[in-house]
C-alpha cells in the first residue's frame, strides 16, 4: 500500500520545483507499419536499441537509424499502430527487471509474468544487450556442472561458464537432455539457477516442459522466459538476450546459472524475419550479415569469473535444430564454432533405442575435461575412444566376416558399454552411481550380465549399493581419484549384487 | 528521381522564407506521382523545420518572449488548457515541456515505480 503522507510529500516537493524540471522529448510520427516493423520520420536524436514508447502505449525499440526516419520493432501486437500515429523516445535501452522474486515464475522476454501468479515486484533493471566480461575477469573453467546423465558427464563432461552445443533434427532428445541436466541441479547443496528460454516453440510444449519441472521439483531455482512460435518475431530475437540478462544478475551475486536457449535455429528465423522486413542485404539462406555476431555476442556473455569478481558463472546450453543430420548448414556452423563443444544427436540413434542418442565420434566437449572430477575421469579415462573404434568396429562386421577374438571383444565390450551408457528420460544419476555403473562394465564385472538384462540390473545394483553399501557412494561422491582399497570394494559390491540377481 | 534531386526541387520553391505558389504548382505538374508524395513529404519536413509551436492554457504577452529567443522561426502559438500551467514547446521533432502537467505525470510515473 502507498503511504498517503508519502504522496503528499512528493507531491509537495514537485510543486516547490515546479518550473525547474523542464523535460525535453524527442518525438516522432509513424510513416508505415509493415508487420510489426515501424518506420517513424523524425526522433532525430533516437539511438540504436533505444527503448520508444507509442501514443497508444505500445513500446518499441530502435533498430535502424537512417537519414530522415528510424526503423522500430513493435515489442506488441502491431495492429493498433497506424500512419500518423505520434511515438517518444525514452532515454533508455531495453532492460529486464530482475529479483529473486522472479525464480519459479514464468516470464516474457520483457519479464511480464505468464502464470497467472502474483505481480513480480521490481528488482534491478538489467540491460538486455551488454558487453560480455574481459579475459581479465574470466578464470579457466574449472568446476563440473553434473548433468547427471551418464554419456555426458564421462565423455563430454561440461564445466560451469561453459557453452556446450546441442545439436541433432527434430524428435532426437535435445530438450529431454537440458531438462534431464536442470532436474540434475537439485542435488547440489546450493542448486545451480536455471534458466530456460523458449524461441519459437509451440505453447503445449513449453506447457509440457514447465509442468516436468514442476513435478520434478526444479521449479523452484529454475526461470522459464517464453517467447512462443505466435509471439512476434521481436520477443522471440530479444528472449535469448533477456535469459542472459537474467543470468548476469545472479552472477552478479556470486552464483552459478545455467541457461538454456531452446532453440537458436528459430532465433535465428526471427532475426531473419526481421531483418527482411527492414530490408537488410540478405545473405546465405537469406539471413543477414551479422547473423554470426548474433549468436556471438549472446554466447559471449556465459563466462566463469574469477574470485576477485565474485567467482560466478554463466553457462550456456544452447540448442540448434538441423534438417536431415546437415550440421554443415550455415547455423549449426556458426554456432558449433562459437561454443566450447557439441553434443551431436542422431536420428538412427535414437530409433535404434540408443537413448541420449549422442553420436560418440562428431561430439566433443573442448573445455569441461578441466572441470571433470578425478573420481569420474580415473573410471571413464578410454570409455570416448573405445566407443568410437566399437562404431566403426560394428560397421565392418555388418558384412559378416569371421573376427579375431581381439576383435570380437572388443565389439563385446562396445556393446556393453553402449549398453550401460542408456538412460531414461528424467532419471539423472548422481556422479557416484554413475561411477558404478561405468566401472562396472569397464571392469569386465558385468561381461556374464546377458545384454537385454542390463537396464534391470543396474537399476537394482543402484539400488543395492544406496541400501547395503551408502560408504562407498559416499567416498565416490568426494570427488577424488577412487583408492585401490575403494576399487576392491566396489567389485565386492558388485560380485555381492550378482549372487542375488536373478 | 533520386533524394537529391528532390531536395534541389524543395529549395527551389521557397522564395525567402517563403513558398513560391506558381513554382510549386509548376513542379507539381511535372514530376510523377511517386516523386510528389516524396516532394510533399520534404516540403512538411521543411515547414516542420522552420517553425515552433508554443502550446499553453493561456496566451499572453509573455509569451512573445519566445519570437525574440527564435527569432528565424515562423512561431505558432496555441492554447491547450490540459497543460494546467507553464507551456509546451515543440521545435520539429524536440519538445521542451515546462508544464504543471508534466510534473503531475513524473509525480505518478515515480508512484507507479516505486510503490506497489
Amino acid at each position: 500500500m502507498i503511504d498517503n503522507n508519502k504522496i503528499i510529500e512528493t507531491l509537495e516537493k514537485k510543486i516547490m520545483t515546479f518550473g525547474g524540471d523542464g523535460k525535453t522529448q524527442n518525438v516522432g510520427i509513424v510513416i508505415k507499419n509493415t508487420d510489426g516493423v515501424i518506420t517513424a520520420s523524425g526522433l532525430s536524436r533516437a539511438t540504436m536499441g533505444e527503448k520508444v514508447v507509442f501514443d497508444n502505449g505500445n513500446i518499441g525499440t530502435i533498430f535502424n537509424l537512417d537519414e530522415d526516419n528510424v526503423s522500430v520493432i513493435l515489442l506488441e501486437e502491431a495492429s493498433g499502430i497506424k500512419e500518423g500515429d505520434g511515438l517518444k523516445t525514452t532515454g533508455e535501452m531495453l532492460s529486464i527487471e530482475v529479483s529473486e522474486e522472479l525464480l519459479g515464475r514464468v516470464i516474457d522476454p520483457l519479464g511480464n509474468p505468464l502464470d497467472n501468479k502474483p505481480k513480480i515486484k521490481k528488482g534491478k533493471s538489467m540491460p538486455l544487450e551488454k558487453i560480455a566480461a574481459g579475459v581479465v575477469e574470466r578464470e579457466p573453467v574449472s568446476v563440473p556442472l553434473k548433468t547427471g546423465i551418464k554419456a555426458i558427464d564421462s565423455m563430454f563432461p561440461i564445466g560451469r561458464g561453459q557453452r556446450e552445443l546441442i545439436i541433432g533434427d527434430r524428435q532426437t532428445g535435445k530438450t529431454a537432455i537440458v531438462i534431464d541436466a536442470i532436474i540434475n541441479q537439485k542435488i547440489n547443496k546450493k542448486p545451480v539457477i536455471c534458466i530456460y528460454v523458449a524461441i519459437g516453440q509451440k505453447r503445449s510444449t513449453i506447457a509440457q516442459v514447465i509442468d516436468r519441472l514442476s513435478a520434478e521439483g526444479a521449479a523452484d531455482y529454475s526461470i522459464v522466459i517464453s517467447a512462443s512460435a505466435s509471439d512476434p518475431a521481436a520477443l522471440q530475437y530479444l528472449a535469448p538476450y533477456s535469459g542472459c540478462a537474467i543470468a548476469e544478475y545472479f552472477l552478479e551475486k556470486g552464483k552459478d546459472v545455467l541457461v538454456v536457449f531452446d532453440d537458436l535455429t528459430k532465433h535465428a528465423w526471427a532475426y531473419r524475419q526481421i531483418s527482411l522486413v527492414l530490408k537488410r542485404p540478405a545473405g546465405r539462406e537469406a539471413y543477414p550479415g551479422d547473423v554470426f555476431y548474433l549468436h556471438s555476442r549472446l554466447l559471449e556473455r556465459s563466462v566463469k569469473l574469477n574470485k576477485e569478481n565474485g567467482g560466478g558463472s554463466v553457462t550456456a546450453l544452447p540448442i540448434i535444430e538441423t534438417q536431415a543430420n546437415d550440421i554443415s548448414a550455415y547455423i549449426p556452423t556458426n554456432v558449433i564454432s562459437i561454443t566450447d563443444g557439441q553434443i551431436y544427436l542422431q536420428t538412427d540413434l535414437f530409433n535404434a533405442g540408443i537413448k541420449p542418442a549422442i553420436n560418440i565420434g562428431q561430439s566433443v566437449s573442448r573445455v569441461g575435461s578441466a572441470a571433470q572430477t578425478p573420481t569420474i575421469k580415473s573410471i571413464s579415462g578410454k570409455l570416448k575412444l573405445e566407443l568410437a573404434q566399437y562404431s566403426s568396429l560394428a560397421a565392418f562386421a555388418q558384412f559378416g566376416t569371421e573376427l579375431d577374438a581381439a576383435t570380437q571383444k572388443q565389439l563385446d565390450r562396445g556393446k556393453r558399454l553402449t549398453e550401460i551408457l542408456k538412460q531414461p528420460q528424467y532419471s539423472p544419476l548422481m556422479e557416484s552411481l554413475e561411477v558404478l555403473s561405468i566401472y562396472a562394465v569397464t571392469s569386465g564385472l558385468m561381461d556374464d550380465i546377458p545384454i537385454d538384462s542390463f537396464q534391470r540390473f543396474e537399476k537394482e545394483m543402484h539400488d543395492f549399493a544406496k541400501k547395503r553399501y551408502p560408504k562407498i557412494l559416499e567416498s565416490l561422491s568426494t570427488g577424488e581419484r577412487p583408492t585401490e582399497q575403494t576399487l576392491k570394494q566396489i567389485s565386492k559390491l558388485i560380485e555381492e549384487f550378482k549372487k542375488r540377481f536373478g | 528521381m533520386n533524394r537529391k534531386k528532390i531536395d534541389k526541387l524543395i529549395a527551389a520553391s521557397y522564395e525567402g522564407d517563403y513558398l513560391n505558389q506558381k513554382i510549386v504548382i509548376k513542379i507539381a505538374s511535372l514530376i510523377s506521382r511517386a516523386d510528389l508524395k516524396k516532394y510533399i513529404n520534404g516540403l512538411k519536413l521543411v515547414e516542420k523545420k522552420r517553425s515552433l509551436i508554443v502550446s499553453s492554457p493561456i496566451i499572453n504577452s509573455e509569451l512573445r518572449k519566445f519570437e525574440e529567443l527564435f527569432p528565424h522561426k515562423k512561431i505558432v502559438f496555441k492554447k491547450d488548457p490540459s497543460l494546467i500551467l507553464g507551456a509546451r514547446v515543440v521545435d520539429n521533432d524536440i519538445v521542451y515541456e515546462f508544464t504543471l502537467q508534466n510534473s503531475f505525470d513524473k509525480i505518478l510515473s515515480y508512484i507507479e515505480q516505486n510503490y506497489d
